[in-house]
């Protein structure tokens, strides 16, 4: 088929089927301005990008935008900070709901269950901002950690301006906010294995931690494995609001990561060529993370993105 | 059931109080700050307060809510995530349909775009720049627009409608109905429960967002909800303490609580009603992963 008729056919299908080219068309404007034109958009990367030139007037550089930011001290810090959080994220604060769901699926009370699920989940709907809010108030001079302390005669320590507790302070509330939440995909796998596994179990004298040993976990390793990989795939997303809300200035060393330093030099500082250079080294890997993701959960689930 | 024997049964005691513990701990802080919110400006410096109220006073709450700033940006919010939400399930709908049909001809070319969006993701700047040039900078529709479809949502509410049979459709074409009309009467009548989830959770990204609004919205008169709080929490400017101390029945931290509190409580009244939509969310979500 020449390339004529076939945007004849397009233009026979537009007039066809006009409605629904129609209502495709804030959809698609909505994507082309908020996702593709920023991604065409990251070409400033490579120049000296003026506001008032714009992109087709700025002057081209290069790669010394990139040049600037790996020879820069700066860059050692917010790398390794990101890779650290990153490894916590998919270790610790990937295992708790793991481990929740396990031990709530051994409640059989209805109510009880119900009521401790609604307790967990919770925390899921506040805001970075309140969750933080009220981490610096538990933590603050007076607040109760500081208060228990005084209990059994210890000196009061201001925790989050203390760089040694900032990546904690970062994975509990994480775990507070979202592990609760995060049980309900395990929960959900559990009640879809076959009670016949159990029962078969029983009658050959498995004991409940056995059961959860030998059968429940085993069954929800596919489960696991599918969401850890998709948890590597997003390795690179430590989500802005929750680790800026929780950053002060005494605790950049160890919490700034690349989102929160693109926001400072970018935003703050109106770097825009050089903070796109950093969002794109991100995004470079962050895609790269995807792509491996992607090939191991075909191989291993046999369904991927695409 | 097969009894339990005397290991099992501590076992399961164990379980069952430890869990009690753990769900009391998440919930906790959210009980002591309410409880500080309604309590003496003494007993708070004391620390006597813990999930009770002491000196059980409205007083900070009185100077909280008289604040009118306080007020506008809870309209703010409220009306950014009310129309953000029913805009966001309308434009969701509109491309989701087409893209079930077989006989729009640029239906895979729009997939793989979206599939695209969900894979690279452009940085922060860029996107900054393109939003600040089609003039939503300091716009109070800065609040929604950006998030009225995402490519997550909108696969969603394709794979929901393709589970429609094609007959269902069919009766109606017979009688004339065009899209639009098998769209609107037919199809989404028949998407409540997914139009509720996807409705819940773009409404929450819209009532917690942060860092929207931190890059877009400079002027105090356009900060939603979140932006205020942090604004009072973080700068004891903002939250003057007029008068003589002594006098007062409030200090910083009880005007703090209740500024959490404020924004607390509605969630906590709304959400058993919601937690079964919010949970067939959550499993919605699971499906493609």
């Amino acid at each position: 088929m020449n390339k004529e008729s076939s945007s004849k056919g397009l233009l026979c299908n537009v007039r066809r089927y006009w409605p629904l080219y129609l209502m495709s068309i804030p959809g698609i404007v909505f994507f082309v301005i908020f996702k593709f034109i920023p991604m065409g958009g990251t070409v400033i990367a490579f120049q000296e990008y003026s506001v008032f030139k714009g992109i087709l007037q700025s002057q081209w550089v290069g790669f010394k935008n990139f040049e600037i930011l790996f020879r820069s001290s700066d860059f050692y810090r917010i790398f390794t900070n990101t890779l650290i959080l990153g490894f916590l994220k998919i270790t610790i604060m990937f295992a708790v709901p793991i481990i929740l769901a396990l031990l709530l699926n051994e409640i059989r009370r209805a109510m009880l269950k119900k009521t401790i699920q609604t307790a967990l989940y919770i925390p899921h709907f506040l805001s970075w901002v309140i969750i933080a809010g009220i981490t610096f108030e538990i933590f603050s001079l007076s607040g109760i950690y500081n208060t228990i302390r005084d209990w059994f005669g210890l000196q009061p320590v201001l925790l989050m301006q203390q760089e040694s507790s900032f990546r904690w302070i970062y994975v509990f509330t994480g775990i507070w906010r979202d592990a609760g939440w995060g049980t309900i995909v395990y929960l959900a796998a559990i009640s879809s294995i076959d009670a016949q596994i159990y029962e078969a179990a029983v009658i050959d004298g498995a004991s409940r931690l056995k059961q959860m040993v030998y059968i429940t976990f085993p069954l929800l390793l596919p489960t696991i494995l599918v969401l850890f990989l998709l948890e590597v795939g997003n390795f690179m997303e430590l989500g802005f609001d929750h680790v800026y809300t929780l950053l002060t200035p005494m605790t950049y060393s160890v919490g700034d990561i690349i989102d929160t330093y693109v926001y400072r030099t970018g935003i703050q500082e109106a770097r825009y060529s050089f903070a796109t250079a950093v969002g794109l080294f991100q995004a470079v890997i962050g895609f790269i993370l995807v792509m491996i993701f992607n090939k191991l959960s075909n191989k291993v689930s046999g369904e991927g993105l695409w | 059931m097969v009894s339990l024997s005397f290991g099992e049964k501590v076992m399961h005691t164990i379980i069952i109080i430890f869990l009690i513990i753990v769900g009391a701990i998440a919930v906790a802080p959210l009980i002591s700050v309410i409880a500080v919110s309604f309590s003496s400006r003494l007993p708070v410096e004391l620390n006597e307060v813990t999930l009770w109220p002491k000196g059980f006073t409205l007083d900070s709450w009185n100077y909280i809510l008289s604040r009118s700033d306080l007020w506008r940006s809870f309209a703010v919010t409220v009306c950014a995530t009310l129309t953000g939400t029913a805009l966001s399930l309308l434009i969701t709908a509109l491309t989701a349909y087409p893209l079930t049909k077989p006989e729009f001809k640029i239906r895979s070319i729009l997939m793989v775009a979206i599939v695209i969006t969900m894979v690279f993701k452009a940085p922060l700047i860029p996107y900054f720049l393109t939003v600040k040039a089609v003039g939503l900078y300091n716009n109070p529709l800065v609040l929604f627009v950006p998030h009225i479809l995402t490519a997550f949502n909108l696969i969603i509410m394709r794979t929901f409608f393709l589970q429609f049979p094609v007959e269902l459709e069919e009766a109606a074409v017979v009688e004339g109905a065009g899209y639009f009309r098998r769209l609107f009467s037919l199809v989404l009548p028949l998407s409540k429960a997914v139009l509720a989830t996807l409705g819940l959770f773009y409404g929450v990204t819209i009532w917690n967002q942060f860092q929207h609004p931190l890059l877009f919205v400079t002027d105090p008169d356009w900060f939603p909800l979140q932006l205020k709080i942090r604004q009072y929490i973080t700068s004891d400017n903002e939250l003057p303490i007029v008068g003589s101390i002594a006098e007062l029945n409030y200090n910083s931290r009880t005007l703090r609580s209740v500024t959490i509190a404020f924004s607390i409580i509605p969630i906590i009244m709304v959400y058993p009603y919601l937690q079964k939509y919010f949970v067939k969310g959550a499993l919605l979500g699971s499906v493609k992963g």
